[in-house]
């Protein structure tokens, strides 16, 4: 069998590459100018300051360069992406029956509401620039738990607590997109868990950009108080267009002492999409981030999310697994910065490259001077399906201490031949068992999921290495 | 020259790190070395950095051997730059043994490209920075060659408010089937005022081949101390014995005898 190739399939997206008709949204002109601020302002009925805060967002954000260390971004030109649409409903609502049609049955076809009955807690889903629907379990509101969209949440009784944290971890000044996202923002979530609560079942989030050419500007904020647990998952999809499609939310998550926030994510943009996402969690003494994360979809990625490990104590681990076809490019990875003593971090990655996908694992870890005893164990594993692929990685660590113990390990590889074999020697065909050895290779992250989202990415696995033996 | 961002990597990151390259005072003048080695050949070259500026190149030809030994000693002047490339072919080997006994500032830039199929490069960096000392690294080794094989290993010791940076990188390009690269750090850090930073990159455009990196950074292992103490060596006598050891894995490679006895005498007199 030496010399023979498999011939390993672009990513199948039919599943998600459907659309309706949208001429009957309203939406601002493409571009970014003062005045498309001023409409996205209007529209949402800011406060005072948030309409202040998003023109200054404009002014840094022209001012600051693109990025220039990782995937190229040219083919992305703000002047023709929209900025702002707004479906066919009127507002939020909390029972599917009264969601317009076309975007309910884009939602079922999703699998949403069903996994709502069976297995979550609460459910957002946003449609293009507007959440569209928003429930939470009865039993989850009663222990104190608020789930419910970040806009409405801006005018009630927890103005002042959004005001006090919003894009304070990811402050403007960032990355240009960052500021981008600060002007533009519209649709997301706020989360509060109290005290001591602990939400068995996880809550999640589902955001579709349906619009050709627009973008999705999302703020997730989730403040999960002291002793309390919460398991968020956000789940992402788009129809193919032949223009390019923009993604630049930001998430902010604020772990409090003692408490854990499981943060899982199963993202799969359509191939034209810019995927310029930034997450970022603070944790407080003995509290707890752990980030699960499937990137699957998206023309170019740049998503890293980052764990300040503030309190004593605190933890962070990151699980991911990331897989790029034809087309894509995916720069991911994640930064840990460790700002308190005995804090400990642990990376896990997996990335495949196939079809002349490109992946490039990015990562920091910073180990701050006061940042004494804490422990850090980066492991990230690549394997390079062809040879017209690309696999990078690129690990930056910094200690400033001596009182740290640091550890990092990386593997580039191949699908060894001799497992292969060993599979079809068993009766298995070659296909199915490179599929099988691609499935194993990213057990880290699906064993991390709930069993449905679990068999979901291990479907996609499997449909993706679907090939023809050449 | 004046100022030049020198030790730029192949792979930029994230630039709130500083990494992307650093920004030196390059002086004027520049001493250069040449060496080109015949095909079946062998050489050894030994440089002393006592100059700020300097520069080696060099070539192997089918199936010959460079090893190129350079020490930057304390008393050299107080910046040193060295810049050193080298093309291997066809089964040609290099061998860099770099040993960083102090100095104010080192930049040091070594980039090897591996064309021949079966070439290889080992790299074997050594440091031992205190004070305000820092060293500032760049190994590259670019493989093209098929089979092509390189090994960076470093090893080092940092003290006082001495600062390091290395980046290695490992590029293995279209062609070089069947090519594995290795690259290894081991930094022990002594005092709550180091900084060290580890820069270690992977980059593959080709499908049959292996690359692998490592790195272990940290104050010396609690249970080694416990163990030598209860044997009934004080702690500090136990920390120098780590620390040396650390430059010993390195310099104990040097493959030239009267240089390596050199730099065994004068960790002796150090301890």
């Amino acid at each position: 069998m030496n010399g023979e190739k498999t011939q390993v399939e672009d990513v199948h997206q039919e599943f998600y590459d459907f659309r309706f008709d949208e001429s009957d949204f309203f939406k601002v002109d493409s571009g970014l100018t003062p005045e498309i601020i001023s409409q996205i302002s209007d529209e949402k009925k800011d406060p005072a300051w948030m309409r202040e805060f998003r023109q200054h967002a404009l002014e840094v954000y022209s001012r600051m360069k693109m990025p220039d260390w990782g995937p190229s971004v040219e083919g992305l030109n703000m002047d023709n992406i929209v900025t702002y649409v707004r479906p066919n409903t009127e507002r939020m609502n909390t029972r599917w029956e009264d969601v317009p049609d076309d975007i309910k049955e884009t939602f079922d076809r999703l699998g949403i509401p069903q996994a709502e009955r069976t297995s979550l807690a609460g459910v957002g889903a946003q449609y293009d620039s507007e959440l569209v629907y928003h429930n939470v379990r009865e039993e989850v509101a009663r222990a104190g738990v608020i789930y419910t969209d970040i806009e409405s949440a801006l005018h009630g009784p927890y103005a002042d607590l959004i005001r006090e944290r919003f894009m304070k971890l990811v402050p403007l000044t960032d990355h240009k997109f960052a500021a981008l996202h600060g002007a533009v923002w519209s649709g997301g979530s706020f989360v509060y868990v109290p005290k001591g609560v602990h939400v068995d079942i996880p809550l999640q989030s589902y955001f579709r950009l349906n619009a050709p050419g627009a973008g999705q500007f999302e703020h997730t904020l989730i403040i999960v108080d002291e002793g309390a647990y919460l398991h968020f998952i956000e789940g992402c999809s788009a129809p193919k267009y032949n223009v390019a499609n923009l993604h630049a939310g930001c998430v902010e998550l604020f772990v409090g002492r003692n408490a854990t926030l499981r943060y899982s994510t199963i993202e799969n943009w359509s191939k034209n999409m810019y995927n310029l996402n930034t997450k970022r969690a603070k944790v407080e003494e003995g509290g707890k981030i752990e980030w699960v994360t499937g990137s699957f979809g998206s023309h170019i990625s740049y998503l890293y999310p980052m764990s300040i490990l503030a309190g004593r104590g605190s933890r962070s681990e990151f699980t991911g697994v990331t897989f790029a076809g034809a087309g894509q490019i995916l720069d991911t990875g994640c930064k840990i910065v460790h700002a308190a003593p005995d804090t400990t971090s642990y990376v896990n990655t997996r990335s495949i490259s196939k079809s002349g996908g490109e992946n490039i694992f990015r990562s920091a870890v910073v180990v701050e001077k006061n940042a004494e005893n804490s422990k850090s164990a980066v492991s990230c594993q690549s394997l390079m399906v062809d040879r017209i692929s690309r696999s990078d990685t690129v690990p930056v660590m910094d200690v400033k201490t001596n009182r740290a113990d640091i550890g990092h390990e990386a593997r580039i590889g191949r699908i060894s031949n001799d497992a292969v074999f060993y599979l079809m020697s068993r009766g298995v065909t070659e296909e199915e068992a490179r599929a099988l050895i691609v499935s194993g290779f990213a057990d880290n992250v699906s064993k991390e999921l709930p069993l449905e989202y679990a068999v979901e990415m291990n479907n996609l696995i499997r449909i993706e290495m679907k090939g023809v033996i050449g | 020259m004046g100022e030049m961002l020198l030790n730029r990597p192949i792979a930029a990151t994230f630039r709130w790190l500083h990494v992307n390259g650093t920004k030196v005072n390059v002086p004027d003048t520049v001493l250069e070395r040449s060496v080109d080695v015949e095909e079946n050949g062998e050489e050894t070259v030994v440089t002393e950095c006592a100059t700020p500026n300097e520069k080696f190149v060099g070539s192997v030809g089918e199936n010959g051997t460079l090893r190129l030994i350079q020490i930057r000693r304390k008393e050299d002047p107080e910046q040193v730059i060295n810049d050193v490339s080298v093309r291997c072919a066809k089964g040609a080997r290099f061998e860099w043994y770099r040993v960083i006994l102090g100095g104010a500032a080192t930049y040091d830039n070594c980039s090897v490209a591996l064309e021949g199929e079966e070439s290889s490069f080992a790299a074997s960096i050594g440091y031992r920075l205190g004070g305000t000392e820092k060293a500032d690294i760049n190994c590259e080794a670019i493989h093209t060659g098929p089979k092509s094989r390189s090994d960076i290993y470093s090893s080092g010791v940092l003290s006082g408010q001495a600062d390091k940076l290395l980046r290695g990188t490992i590029d293995l390009r279209h062609g070089c089937v069947g090519a594995e690269g290795a690259e290894m750090e081991d930094v022990l850090l002594m005092d709550e005022d180091v900084r060290n930073r580890t820069v270690p990159v992977i980059l593959c455009t080709e499908e049959d081949v292996a690359g692998a990196h490592g790195a272990t950074i940290g104050r010396p292992d609690a249970n080694t101390v416990y163990y030598l103490q209860s044997r009934g060596v004080p702690r500090e006598e136990t920390e120098k014995m780590l620390a040396r050891a650390k430059m010993d894995a390195i310099i104990r490679r040097i493959p030239a005898e009267s240089v390596r006895d050199a730099l065994l005498k004068a960790e002796d007199e150090e301890a």
